[in-house]
C-alpha cells in the first residue's frame, strides 16, 4: 500500500512538472542577473561617461548585465535637441554605453515621427511599447515587448506609455498624427501570458508612479516595474502586491541597480540600489565625446538678422510674444518683463545661443481661452504687482488707466487694426507657464500646455522670419484715468 | 487640473509640472526649492524632481532638505 502511495505521489509530481512550462525547465543553478535602469534622462548627457564606466565595470565581473531606459531620452538639452540631426548625440552615447532596451516615452514624440524613426534605426537596441498602434502613422510599429536572454533564463520585458486626459501621450498633438493609443494598464493585461510562459515578467513603463501603483495592483504578474515619467527618485523600492516598483528621478543623476536571482525559471531574490552617478568615475573616451557634443558649433549658428538693435523690455518682449502668436496661431500672447533676461540684442546676426540667453528658463507656453474681461484682469494684476508695466504683448496694444494711487483701474485694449476688443468674443491667449502659475487672474478655462517652450518657438519664428526689425515698437502704455 | 501641496488645493493648467504647482502654492517655497532647501515628496514618500509632470488629484508635500 505504502509503495502504491509513493508511486502515486511521484506520478503526480511528474505530471505537474511536465504540464506547467515554468517548472518544466530542468532544475538549474541560480542565475544572477544585473539590471541597470534609468528614466527621464531628457538629453542630459553630462553623466553618460559615468554611466558607461559603471556599466562596464559591472560587465567585467558579472555575466549578465542589462542596461535599460524607461523612456523620455530626449528633450531638455539644446546640444541634443537643436542640432540639425535632432537627438543624434543622445542615441550615439546610449549605444556606446551599451543600452539593451528603451521604452518609448511621451517626449520621444517631440522629435517628430520621421526623426524618431531615424533615432530608433540609429539605436543598437529596441524601443518598446505595447499600447501604441502605428499602423496608420509615419512611425514604424514598435515591438510591445522583448525577451532578454541570460543563458537559459528568458526574461520578457513589456513596454507601456502614459496617456494624458486627451488620450495621447503628453507631447504636442500634431506630433501624433495617425497614431492610436490604448490605455496602458488595460493593454498590459493582454500580455499576462508572458508570465505564464516564462515565469518572469518585467515592466519597462513610462506611466508615472501613480499609474505604476495601479498597474501593480491590477497585475501582480509583474515581478518588477522599472518606471518613468513622474521623475520620482526612489532610494528604496515601492512594494505593491509583491511587485517591486522603482524609478531613478530625472536628468541621469542616478542609476538604479537591480540584482535578480533566478532559479528554476522563477525570481527567488531581488535587490535594489539607487546609485548617484556624481561619485562614479568617468569613461575617458566617452567623456571626450560628450565634451565635443557640448562644444557645439550649432549654438553659434545664425538663425536671423536684426536689422536694427532690439533694445529694452518692450522691443524684446514684443519679439518674444510675436513668436508665440506667430507659431501657435493664438490671438494674443504675453511675456512678463522679469523673464526677459538680456537688455538688448545687437543689430546684425542673431545666433541660437542668443535665444537661450534671452530666455534661459525653459518655460512652456500655456494657452487659455479668455474673454476681454478676463484678459483685463490679467493685465491689471500684472500692473498692480509693482505699479508698472509688467506684461509685454503681441496681437494687441493696451493702455493701463491708473487711479490716484497709481493702481490699475481699467485697461483699454485694441487689436492690431485699432478696434477695441469685442467683449462678447472668446480669444485664444498664450503665455509662459510662469505667468499662468503665479499671476492671479480670472479665467474659466483651466489652460492647456502647448508642450512648446518659449525659446523653441522663438527659434522657429526667427528661422521663419530671417530678418526682424523692432525699432521703436510700442504696444503698451500707462495713462491716468480722467 | 487640481493637485494638492501640503493639503492646499492648487488649480493648474493641463500638462503642468511640479514646479508650476509649487510656484502657484508659494513663490517663496518655489525659490527655496530651486535653491535645494525644500524637496517635494509624493504621497508614497518618494522625492520628486521639480521638472516632473503631474496628474489630476496628486498629493505632494514640501519637506526641508538636510543641506540647510
Amino acid at each position: 500500500m505504502k509503495i502504491a502511495i509513493n508511486l502515486f505521489l511521484v506520478f503526480t509530481l511528474f505530471i505537474v512538472c511536465t504540464t506547467n512550462p515554468v517548472y518544466a525547465q530542468k532544475k538549474s543553478k541560480p542565475t544572477e542577473i544585473i539590471i541597470l535602469h534609468t528614466n527621464d534622462m531628457h538629453a542630459r548627457i553630462d553623466n553618460m561617461a559615468k554611466l558607461a564606466h559603471f556599466a562596464d565595470s559591472l560587465r567585467k565581473t558579472h555575466k549578465y548585465v542589462f542596461l535599460m531606459s524607461a523612456g523620455d531620452n530626449f528633450t531638455g538639452n539644446p546640444v541634443v535637441d537643436i542640432v540639425a540631426d535632432k537627438g543624434f548625440p543622445m542615441i550615439d552615447l546610449m549605444n556606446r554605453c551599451g543600452f539593451s532596451l528603451s521604452a518609448i516615452g511621451n517626449h520621444e514624440f517631440d522629435l517628430g515621427q520621421d526623426k524618431l524613426n531615424a533615432r530608433i534605426k540609429q539605436a543598437n537596441f529596441p524601443f518598446i511599447s505595447c499600447n501604441i498602434d502605428a499602423s496608420g502613422a509615419v512611425l514604424e510599429q514598435p515591438r510591445p515587448y522583448v525577451i532578454l536572454k541570460a543563458g537559459k533564463v528568458k526574461i520578457p520585458v513589456l513596454g507601456i506609455i502614459q496617456l494624458g486626459d486627451n488620450g495621447l501621450p503628453d507631447s504636442h498633438p500634431s506630433k501624433m498624427e495617425g497614431l492610436q493609443f490604448t490605455v496602458g494598464i488595460q493593454k498590459a493585461r493582454e500580455y499576462s501570458w508572458l508570465k505564464d510562459k516564462y515565469g518572469i515578467l518585467i515592466g519597462l513603463t513610462h506611466l508615472g508612479v501613480e499609474s505604476d501603483d495601479s498597474l501593480a495592483k491590477t497585475m501582480p504578474q509583474f515581478d518588477l516595474i522599472l518606471g518613468g515619467h513622474s521623475h520620482t527618485t526612489m532610494t528604496t523600492p515601492m512594494m505593491v502586491n509583491n511587485v517591486m516598483i522603482v524609478q531613478t528621478g530625472s536628468g541621469l543623476k542616478n542609476v538604479g541597480k537591480i540584482t535578480l536571482i533566478v532559479e528554476n525559471g522563477k525570481i527567488t531574490d531581488r535587490k535594489y540600489e539607487l546609485i548617484p552617478l556624481a561619485s562614479i568615475k568617468s569613461d575617458r573616451t566617452i567623456q571626450a565625446l560628450i565634451d565635443k557634443y557640448n562644444d557645439n558649433d550649432e549654438l553659434k549658428r545664425v538663425i536671423a538678422v536684426a536689422e536694427t538693435a532690439i533694445n529694452g523690455k518692450e522691443e524684446l518682449g514684443s519679439l518674444m510674444t510675436d513668436a508665440i502668436t506667430g507659431r501657435l496661431k493664438v490671438d494674443f500672447a504675453f511675456q512678463n518683463t522679469g523673464g526677459i533676461r538680456i537688455p538688448s540684442l545687437a543689430a546684425g546676426d542673431i545666433r541660437l545661443k542668443d535665444v537661450y540667453l534671452l530666455d534661459p528658463f525653459g518655460n512652456q507656453v500655456v494657452t487659455f481661452k479668455m474673454n476681454a474681461t478676463e484678459i483685463k484682469s490679467l493685465i491689471c494684476y500684472s500692473f498692480n504687482r509693482d505699479k508698472k508695466i509688467d506684461l509685454e504683448v503681441s496681437g494687441m496694444n493696451y493702455t493701463v488707466l491708473t487711479d490716484k494711487t497709481g493702481s490699475c483701474s481699467d485697461v483699454v485694449m485694441c487689436d492690431k487694426s485699432g478696434n477695441l476688443l469685442d467683449v462678447k468674443k472668446e480669444y485664444l491667449v498664450g503665455m509662459n507657464s510662469y505667468i499662468s502659475a503665479v499671476y492671479k487672474f480670472d479665467h474659466r478655462d483651466a489652460g492647456t500646455n502647448s508642450y512648446n517652450t518659449c525659446s523653441q518657438l522663438l527659434i522657429e519664428y526667427l528661422g521663419e522670419m530671417k530678418k526682424v526689425n523692432y525699432s521703436g515698437v510700442k504696444r503698451v502704455s500707462i495713462k491716468p484715468a480722467e | 487640473m487640481i493637485v494638492y501641496i501640503n493639503g492646499k488645493e492648487i488649480s493648474l493648467f493641463d500638462g503642468a509640472r511640479i514646479e508650476d504647482a509649487v510656484l502657484t502654492y508659494s513663490p517663496r517655497s518655489y525659490k527655496m526649492m530651486r535653491k535645494g532647501k525644500l524637496m517635494v515628496v509624493d504621497r508614497f514618500g518618494n522625492t520628486t524632481e521639480r521638472d516632473g509632470p503631474i496628474t489630476q488629484g496628486q498629493k505632494f508635500s514640501l519637506k526641508r532638505t538636510t543641506i540647510l
